[in-house]
């Protein structure tokens, strides 16, 4: 039978002081944030299609943290990259496309317009093109449709 | 017949009413939010990814393109936790 405690919430929450076991490779975090990875998304699954793959399959096998670490850090390095890559090339296309969707609430079918610059830009400088997976066969992408249902009051 | 002038008085008055609230209250909320609009409907990923995005940019609603994080970012997760005992 379980008897009622108060519940103690202590005023400094908890910060695990132990360091970072040496002996592994050390790979910095991914620096950017929610809005621009967002805006980014389609084209780091099709760069980085492969390690992120490797990586799922991985924890698919056991989800202990030290299972699959090697393969964290590839898709931890391919994503760097890639957000190098984008700043230096279309720096200015993608800043807007994540601006707009801070205003938007982070939906992406109330930017089309920037969005369209930024594929743009993207298939030139680094050949990458925005394929949204089990997206209809027939019909054009949804970020294609010329007169779609949902949409801001400018298309 | 003559237009019914003091009909507009109410209108008017319930419009600007409503504007002024409306405005009052999207001001305040974009004061709390970095002149940004409210976030909504957030699921679970999006309040987790805004909390990472706090402990990357300091500010709840800051954004950064950085490839690499900054250096705080690795002993700045904190747990909310429950003393037992």
């Amino acid at each position: 039978m379980a008897t009622h405690r108060d519940a103690q919430f202590p005023s400094t929450p908890y910060i695990e002081p132990a360091p970072a076991p040496i002996g592994q490779p050390k790979v910095e975090e991914v620096g950017a944030t929610s809005a621009p990875l967002k805006s980014a998304a389609f084209f780091i699954g099709q760069q980085c299609q492969e390690v992120n793959e490797d990586f799922m399959l991985c924890k698919n096998e056991s989800r202990d943290p030290a299972h699959c670490l090697k393969e964290g850090r590839r898709v931890t390095r391919c994503a760097q990259d890639l957000i190098k890559k984008l700043g230096e090339n279309c720096g200015k296309q993608w800043e807007e496309h994540w601006q707009c969707l801070e205003k938007n609430n982070q939906e992406l079918y109330m930017c089309r317009k920037p969005e369209r610059s930024l594929n743009q830009c993207v298939f030139e400088k680094l050949k990458l093109v925005k394929n949204i997976p089990g997206s209809p066969e027939g019909q054009p992408q949804i970020h294609e449709k010329k007169n779609p249902v949902w949409s801001g009051v400018q298309r | 017949m003559p237009v019914p002038f003091e009909a507009i008085i109410p209108m008017g008055l319930v419009v600007v009413m409503f504007g002024v609230t409306g405005t009052g209250f999207s001001l305040a909320k974009r004061m709390t939010n970095e002149g940004k609009p409210a976030r909504h409907s957030l699921d679970d990923w999006e309040r987790m990814m805004m909390n990472r995005d706090e402990r990357l940019t300091g500010t709840p609603r800051g954004q950064s393109m950085n490839p690499t994080a900054p250096k705080e970012f690795a002993t700045n997760s904190a747990w909310q936790t429950e003393k037992l005992a």
